[in-house]
């Protein structure tokens, strides 16, 4: 292992998304990063593999990078196992990163746990919080990950190999603009031989099963539990989402009452949410699903018993029938203004 | 024959957690251990592969002692044999430490086709192993598989890859790892259960390969957790009192200061 000291500066995973625009978590983290840098008194550098990659240089400077390192072919289209591995590795190796965060994303996860390896270092999953500290060792990373289904938070450090690498879900961090005046760019020529790859691909027609729309992704989301009865009223949710732009989730109950699919699971077997308003109607909150929620900027609970521990975790707390305020509310959104 | 090998770990059971009041954590005691849920998924692929291919399947775990009552299970399931990887010098061992000990493993083994993993385990959640693996390997990892079939030592498949549906091919030995719900995992039978009894379980211990010092998981592991503490929840817990048209009311409000209008859907509803 080489001497740790010579690594320097804070690198970030800037993923493409569908090979249309910067995914917003890479810039969410890169305004967090641009703290960190400055606190260590090093660069933020943004590390950008695609196609035609020249287009994303301008978002990405707004985001206060010292530094721009990427490659641009038509291989890099979308996100390849060995390719971007084996390139940004060389990357790692030439340039010595302290630091190296990705966005908590398919590829952004995929990629870290390989580079991780090939670096023999350590690699802390979906972490809510970075700080640097002089507790453990001179500026070291402490990352904070929740464990045993988000009751306890570990703080975790990285404190003899380096790049200490972390992946961060979306909406972890604020995007925040700040302006560079000059930013150093660093065009890399791509060169992968795809004549290694080992593996083949005959044919590769869009898929047409992804939903346009998903738990994670939705804005609003309307849960709901045992507590709405029946069927009936379980699907009363449904229309109100139609109405309201929203998606309906729930906890387990109400997949094994057969009232709504498997994929709507929001808890710790099923889906996060991230949403800015979440709904829950008449769910008790058992830690199974209340783990898949507080990633919500406001909960608001309704449900019949006050000692519901759902409770605990909303900022809004309606104690009453959850199929009285659903029809309630139905009532105000099913009538067209 | 083909060669098939399925990892598993050994979790607490978390549908029934208990969360003690005072302190915030788990409570351990009388919590029963179970196979990781996600790993029933490869055990179930792994199980329909030897059936259709003639195959010979091995599952294989690493952690305490006690894990043997996993593998045990897997027998029980139709599994022909069962490795535990098992010693306190692997105690505390990373992700990384981990994939470094299977790695090991399987560079003693040598002779394997179809390594199959689950998604994740329910107790960390990482979900790092099966690309480090890859990784240590050298072998391709293929995630979200919906069809396969092999012929001679090619691997053919349909999978879901980024937004693109993949038909791909590539040569065995090869890591899969199984998305939630690919299978309905079968039951253990009664014969399953008297037979997995029986069975030999083969212990790999730091010795069998040979004691390398970075196999120390305490002490060689990347990461370490330096401080473990409460997570306290802060959330406004503002009741909203009234009648039922109140708080129906204030709902609206709150739903409005979230930017929720009512959309137009083109199907007026009448009452």
């Amino acid at each position: 292992m080489s001497d740790i000291s010579e690594y320097k500066d804070v690198w970030i995973f800037t993923e493409i998304k569908d090979h249309v625009e910067v995914h917003q978590c890479a810039l969410e983290i890169l305004s967090k990063a641009r703290e960190i840098a400055d606190k260590i008194g090093q660069k933020l550098v943004a590390i950008v593999l695609a196609l035609e990659t020249e287009q994303y240089l301008p978002i990405i400077k707004d985001y206060g990078v010292d530094k721009i390192i990427y490659i641009s072919h038509n291989d890099l289209k979308h996100y390849h196992e060995r390719i971007f591995t084996s390139l940004i590795y060389d990357l790692i190796v030439q340039h010595k990163p302290s630091i190296f965060l990705f966005p908590s994303t398919e590829a952004g996860n995929a990629l870290a746990a390989r580079l991780a390896y090939r670096c023999r270092t350590g690699l802390v999953s979906d972490v809510l919080n970075l700080e640097l500290s002089d507790e453990y060792g001179n500026n070291l990373l402490i990352s904070d990950k929740p464990a045993y289904l988000g009751n306890v938070l570990v703080k975790i450090i990285c404190p003899a190999t380096r790049p200490q690498m972390c992946t961060i879900t979306m909406g972890t961090f604020q995007k925040k603009k700040v302006k560079k005046i000059d930013v150093e760019i660093e065009k890399i020529e791509y060169n992968y031989d795809i004549n290694t790859l080992k593996i083949k691909i005959l044919g590769a027609p869009t898929r047409k099963d992804k939903p346009s729309s998903t738990l994670s992704d939705a804005k609003f989301v309307l849960g709901g539990g045992h507590g709405l009865n029946s069927k009936t009223n379980f699907h009363k949710l449904f229309e109100l989402a139609k109405y309201t732009n929203g998606q309906v989730g729930g906890t387990r109950r109400p997949i094994m009452n057969g009232w709504m699919p498997e994929h709507l699971q929001i808890g710790i077997s099923g889906e996060t949410i991230f949403s800015d308003l979440y709904l829950s109607f008449g769910i008790s909150g058992a830690i199974q699903h209340v783990v898949g929620i507080t990633d919500s900027k406001t909960i608001v609970a309704i449900n019949k018993d006050p000692n519901a521990p759902i409770f605990k975790t909303a900022d809004y707390c309606i104690i009453g029938d959850a199929k009285e305020i659903l029809e309630g509310l139905l009532n105000h959104y099913r009538v067209s203004d | 024959m083909l060669k098939i090998f399925v990892l598993i770990k050994q979790v607490p059971e978390l549908h029934n957690l208990e969360i003690d009041r005072r302190t915030g954590t788990l409570i351990r005691e009388g919590v029963e251990n179970i196979i990781n849920p996600d790993d029933l998924y490869a055990l179930e692929l792994g199980l329909s592969l030897k059936e259709q291919y003639e195959g010979e399947i091995t599952a294989m775990t690493m952690g305490p002692p006690q894990a043997e009552f996993a593998l045990r299970e897997c027998l029980a399931m139709g599994v022909d044999h069962a490795i535990l990887i098992s010693d306190p010098m692997f105690a505390y061992s990373d992700t990384l430490q981990t994939t470094l000990v299977l790695k090991e493993a399987f560079d003693k083994i040598k002779e394997y086709d179809i390594i199959i993993t689950g998604s994740q385990t329910s107790d960390s959640s990482t979900g790092q192993v099966p690309y480090q693996l890859s990784e240590a390997l050298n072998i391709p990892l293929i995630t979200d598989i919906f069809t396969m079939e092999i012929k001679g030592n090619d691997f053919f498949c349909h999978r879901n890859f980024g937004h693109e549906s993949q038909h791909i091919q590539t040569q065995l030995p090869i890591l899969v790892r199984t998305q939630r719900h690919f299978n309905e995992p079968r039951h253990i039978s009664l014969k399953g259960i008297k037979s997995a009894f029986e069975k030999e379980i083969k212990v790999y211990n730091f010795n069998t390969f040979n004691c390398p010092n970075y196999l120390d998981g305490c002490n060689q592991s990347p990461t370490r957790v330096v401080k473990t503490e409460k997570i306290i929840l802060k959330r406004k817990n503002e009741v909203i009192d009234g009648t039922t048209k109140e708080k129906i009311e204030r709902l609206i409000n709150i739903m409005q200061e979230h930017g929720i209008e009512r959309i137009w859907t083109g199907v007026r509803q009448d009452e």
